[in-house]
């Protein structure tokens, strides 16, 4: 108990220490894989809870994700090095206030709420799959089924919208494969 | 105690998988060449490039490491070799593959240095092409044994080996398992031909034997993968249980190593076509087949 | 002869013991050698480095050993000393044929160009490295060559570079320092900017917080595509709008007073900022203000006027224009016409897309930074001693030219014939055969001989010979450039073997060559690797050899030669002018110069027939491996005065540039193999 409570402090102090550096350094990447590193640093909070599955799932699906903005953010900000000394900061008055807003409803929303009873021991990692299983095809089924395909029309739609619109009647005089590329992947 | 063993494996894999590598490549069996080029990376001068940065640069070959280890650290050789039956081991698995992505992306933008980082971002593109091919014939597995935990998918395959029962699924991670470890013809990220080297370019020395041996256990863990989800494990007659998954990891290894050596590298468009437009379908249709086959036939 | 020096020029520093002795023992038995120019010119000349126990190592990192193959060049020279200074320490320098650069420290091995001084000169290599791979204290290399160059670039316009610092042109802001290296290390981020301005930020932050409140929202949240614009333009806006509302009081004048000078409703207030009069703003940093024009102390740039009535109006168009044409921002012709004048719209945000339409776009509509990275001189899978510098902006060409490090200086000086011909066969190290022939016939033709059927026949036996040779190097070539190692391996093996080899030899080869074509038609990946890449524009003129007959032009040198006629010679064209064709090109006409070498008889090495009247003009043509080569030569008395080459590689140099616009990178450096580029018959 002590030691589970002990380990969730030290990745909880790690989430909040990778998410300030997220803010304090100018370099792009390292921003975004500090990002990364506060959210495993979540997961593995979530590990020391138990909850094994969610603990793993946010570790793996926080990588990937973290990497893809990395790419976007060295693509489209100038300085991805950071070596420039921009200030990264922006909009200080707002984002202190709403972090204090954000900090104040999560804290009450942990100490207000009504977590239910106590259980003595929680389910085995093996048990707490199964029954996550159920719930998602038993009464959570709507709920997930619908993001889901809300996030599948969103992907479909991101990358229709993407592309760049051919002028017909223009030769550039290039080849299909290369710059077309894209364009015909993404058409077929 | 468990850990030595394993751990003992691993560096065994690697070693032989370092020896049949360079014998296909030159045509002479030399057993302790991996050795001597260890030591003599380790004696090598290790070179920083200018500018830098410096935590990803250190940070990535270590990480590599680190994921192939947790990687092997979940996939049991024999009912009771096995550091961790985590009960959500298949996923775990998934979860720490992943940050192979993360490690070459910082080794790729740790040397500033033009090569190394399109080897870096080209793995991402890579990564995009490959990471439903992982997931989902592991799904495929986990379904069949309706646990995941990996022992659990080892023994579902007792009566028939998952490569029978769902083939589909053992060929896409087959192909996917290589472009994760990123050999060819998917070594798009170290390019020899033609980024200089890629990710690995600026890395000598100590860094440049850590990384090696953290790409050789990668096979190894992804090997081990491949038999423990669909060779049935340590499953076979006559022989111990951890024979039988030496064996066959060692099978495993070596055809990935074959199917690089007998083709040429991919095109990355080709690459993201292909698994996008042709691997996911057959992926969704395989998990469809099993599905149906577990419910329908007793 | 051979000499080794007695210890190692490029030792390690550290005092000799018993596990540094190991290790220089280990790297002994592991020398792993970065060839230059290239490993198909150490193919060339015969050398088989295998056997010789040696690995070739991709880069300078990976290298224990820089193995110099023939001269080079003083470009080249120059070039080594950059991948000398890469190679880690403990290294070592072996020199086969030809005197050490003289950017480098002395040789530690030389010997002559064959293959068992080669195998003695490794032994005494390895005996150097396992004795002294650590010397207590070894001289420092250096040379003025690897020293930095310092240029100065605008953060937002990369394509202003300068010499000195300054305030870039276009928009006046500081130029900040970056390292000009000749070779890989010039990354986009290695700016060594001095955060001199780190202090004014923190104050002007202090003071103008309340103004970034609404400035950076926008600012902040969109560095992105327009749509993504769109989205936070209009969060932008809500969030405005009921901001006023709560603010309507006043109890935050500063906020309140500059909320009000951009709303759109007319408000009252907003006449007061009209009738101050034009204010002037950093684009950048839209805190900054100040009431006459000048540079921001932040980061240099010009300030722009700012006319908060001009803007009103065209604040109701932005956020529904955007809407519409957001999936149209990869045109040029941005919708922001409405303001083209500020790089900011009416708030103040600076949009990213809107600084960045004067940037350079790539194909896809993307703005993103353009980095030029030098591809060569000894890049492997790209052919030795050919530069090519390519533009990247992330994975794609933008543009490309290529430049030849070794090309052949035809400057006049008098020199022998004998001599003449030496020279030119030992300044294409690709193809020495035929240049000899060529310069043989050239001076042959002066001098008025007529063409001696018996002699011919041999000539060109051996020229068919070093064609399949020449070929069979581009494949090896072509699988090192696609990681296809068993390529590599087989079709260096074969080179090696056709080299050296008689008539008879070369018969027995035919299905050895046989399989590996008939393997490589039917290997998965291949096909689609090449089927499409490196098509040349239509209407691209001279072109020659191989390159030429895949795009379907029936024209070869052969075809005009008395000799070939006799031998049966049939030319062979492709039709589609990809590098798919190019490779069923080169197979063709392996086939074909096999069948023409068992009609021929045996290979005899280009001599010198005697000359009687050694003056005079004559002009040769050959077709060597790579195209048609002319050969145009004066002499008098037995000594060349004056000499016109015109080769292949000379034209398809120039093709580099198109081929390569617009493509992926992998296609791109797939393309310019494909053209199977000698950089030595370039002529200067």
């Amino acid at each position: 108990m002590v030691v589970q409570a002990f380990f969730v402090g030290v990745f909880g102090l790690a989430a909040i220490g990778f998410g300030v550096a997220v803010f304090r350094t100018a370099s792009m990447v390292r921003s975004a894989l500090a990002l990364l590193f506060s959210q495993a640093a979540v997961g593995c909070m979530f590990l020391a809870m138990q909850a094994e599955f969610l603990g793993v799932l946010q570790i793996m699906m926080m990588a990937t994700e973290m990497s893809i903005m990395a790419i976007f953010m060295v693509m489209f900000m100038m300085d991805p090095g950071g070596l420039g000394g921009m200030d990264m900061s922006h909009q200080k008055r707002f984002s202190i206030g709403a972090g204090a807003i954000a900090a104040a409803t999560a804290i009450s929303v942990a100490l207000f709420s009504d977590w239910g009873p106590i259980v003595a021991e929680a389910p085995d990692a093996a048990m707490q799959t199964r029954e996550l299983g159920f719930e998602m095809l038993g009464r959570s089924m709507l709920v997930f089924e619908t993001a889901a395909i809300t996030i599948l029309t969103a992907m479909i739609a991101a990358t229709a919208v993407a592309i760049p619109v051919r002028q017909p009647g223009v030769d550039t005089g290039k080849l299909d494969k290369g710059n077309g590329d894209k364009e015909q992947e993404a058409s077929k | 105690m468990t850990v030595a063993l394993v751990l003992l494996t691993l560096l065994v894999g690697a070693w032989l998988l370092a020896v049949i590598e360079a014998w296909l490549t030159t045509g002479r069996l030399r057993p302790v060449a991996p050795l001597l080029a260890g030591l003599s990376h380790l004696g090598r001068e290790s070179i920083l490039a200018r500018k830098p940065d410096r935590l990803f640069f250190e940070t990535a070959p270590v990480l590599l490491l680190v994921v192939a280890v947790l990687g092997a650290a979940v996939l049991p050789l024999a009912p009771d070799l096995v550091i961790a039956d985590l009960a959500t081991g298949a996923l775990f698995l998934n979860a720490v593959l992943a940050y192979v992505l993360v490690s070459l992306i910082m080794a790729g933008w740790g040397p500033n240095g033009a090569y190394a980082m399109v080897g870096g971002w080209r793995f991402l593109g890579q990564l995009i092409a490959y990471s439903m091919l992982i997931v989902m014939p592991i799904t495929a597995t986990a379904m069949r044994a309706e646990s995941l935990l990996n022992s659990a998918i080892v023994e579902s395959q007792a009566g028939l080996w998952n490569i029978v029962y769902q083939p589909l699924g053992f060929v896409l991670f087959f192909i996917a398992a290589i472009a994760l470890a990123f050999r060819s013809p998917f070594d798009l990220p170290t390019a020899p031909g033609e980024l200089a080297g890629g990710v690995d370019a600026e890395y000598t020395g100590v860094r440049l034997a850590v990384l090696r041996l953290a790409r050789l256990v990668m096979v190894i863990t992804l090997s081990a993968a491949t038999t423990v989800f669909f060779l049935g494990g340590w499953q076979g007659p006559l022989l111990p249980p951890w024979a039988w998954s030496l064996i066959k990891t060692l099978a495993v290894a070596v055809s990935m190593l074959l199917v690089g050596f007998y083709l040429p590298r991919i095109r990355e468009a080709d690459l993201l076509g292909w698994c996008w437009k042709l691997g996911i379908p057959l992926a969704l249709l395989n998990i469809l087949i099993v599905g149906l086959l577990i419910l329908v036939v007793p | 002869m051979s000499e080794a020096a007695t210890t190692l020029a490029g030792a390690r520093k550290g005092r000799p013991s018993i596990l540094r002795r190991w290790v220089g023992q280990a790297l002994a038995r592991n020398l792993s050698c970065l060839v230059v120019p290239g490993p198909e010119v150490a193919l060339a000349h015969g050398l088989d480095l295998a056997a010789a126990d040696m690995r070739i190592a991709a880069t300078p990192r990976d290298a224990t050993v820089l193995l110099i193959v023939g001269e080079l060049s003083q470009k080249l020279d120059e070039a080594t000393a950059v991948l000398y200074a890469q190679m880690p320490r403990p290294r070592a320098i072996l020199v086969l044929g030809g005197s050490a650069p003289s950017s480098l420290p002395q040789a530690d091995v030389s010997a002559d160009l064959s293959q068992t001084e080669l195998m003695e000169a490794a032994t005494r290599l390895q005996r150097l490295l396992a004795e002294d791979a650590f010397a207590a204290s070894p001289d420092d290399f250096d040379s003025s060559i690897l020293q930095a160059k310092t240029e100065y670039v605008c953060p937002m316009h990369p394509e202003v570079v300068e010499d000195e610092p300054g305030s870039c042109p276009k928009c006046g802001m500081d130029l900040v320092a970056r390292e000009a290296g000749g070779d890989s290390d010039a990354g986009e981020h290695d700016h060594d900017h001095d955060h001199e301005h780190h202090g004014h930020e923190h104050d002007h932050d202090h003071e103008h917080e309340s103004e970034e409140h609404d400035h950076h929202h926008a600012h902040h949240n969109d560095h992105g595509q327009s749509h993504e614009h769109h989205h936070d333009h209009e969060h932008h806006q809500n969030h405005k709008r009921a901001h006023d509302h709560e603010q309507h009081q006043g109890d935050d004048d500063h906020e309140h007073a500059h909320c009000h000078e951009h709303e759109d409703h007319g408000h009252q207030q907003s006449t007061a900022q009209e009738q101050s009069g034009t204010e002037y703003i950093c684009p950048m940093h839209p805190e900054i203000r100040q009431n006459e024009p000048g540079s921001c102390p932040k980061c240099g740039m010009d300030l722009e006027p700012h006319k908060p009535e001009e803007d009103e109006g065209v604040r109701e168009g932005v956020p529904e224009h955007d809407h519409e044409h957001h999936h149209d921002h990869s045109g040029h012709d941005h919708d922001g016409h409405d303001h083209s004048d500020h790089d900011h719209d009416s708030s103040g945000f600076m949009s990213m897309v809107e600084v960045t339409k004067d940037l350079p776009r790539s194909a896809d509509g993307l703005a993103m930074d353009w980095l030029e990275v030098p591809f060569g001189p000894c890049f492997p899978g790209l052919p030795g001693g050919l530069k090519l510098t390519l533009t990247l902006d992330g994975d794609g060409v933008t543009e490309g030219q290529a430049t030849s490090l070794v090309a052949m200086n035809t400057s006049s000086e008098e020199v022998a014939v004998e001599t003449f011909i030496e020279r030119l066969a030992a300044a294409m190290p690709l193809a020495p055969v035929s240049y000899r022939l060529l310069a043989c016939r050239a001076i042959e033709q002066a001098a008025g001989l007529e063409p001696d059927p018996a002699v011919e026949r041999g000539r060109a036996a051996a020229l068919e010979r070093e064609r399949i040779a020449s070929h069979l190097g581009w494949l090896a070539q072509l699988g090192r450039q696609l990681s296809f190692v068993w390529l590599t391996r087989r079709a260096a093996a074969l080179q090696l073997e056709t080299q050296r080899a008689d008539r008879e030899q070369l018969v027995a080869l035919r299905p050895a060559l046989q399989s590996l074509i008939a393997r490589l038609e039917h290997t998965p990946l291949l096909k689609a690797r090449l089927k499409g890449i490196g098509a040349l524009p239509h209407g691209s003129q001279d072109l020659r050899g191989p390159v030429a007959r895949a795009s379907g032009r029936t024209e070869d040198a052969r075809q005009a030669d008395a000799m070939y006629r006799e031998l049966g010679f049939e030319m062979r064209a492709e039709s589609a002018g990809d590098a798919w064709a190019r490779l069923r090109q080169r197979h063709v006409e392996i086939m074909t110069s096999l069948d023409l070498v068992e009609v021929a008889g045996d290979p005899e090495l280009p001599k010198l027939r005697a000359i009687d009247n050694p003056s005079g003009t004559g002009e040769a043509t050959v077709e060597t491996p790579r195209g048609r080569a002319t050969l145009r030569l004066t002499q008098e008395r037995g000594q060349v005065v004056s000499v016109e080459l015109d080769s292949a590689c000379s034209q398809h140099i120039g093709l580099v540039a198109d081929l390569v616009e617009g493509q992926e990178l992998g296609d791109a450096l797939v393309a310019v193999g494909s053209l199977d580029l000698s950089p030595w018959e370039v002529t200067s």
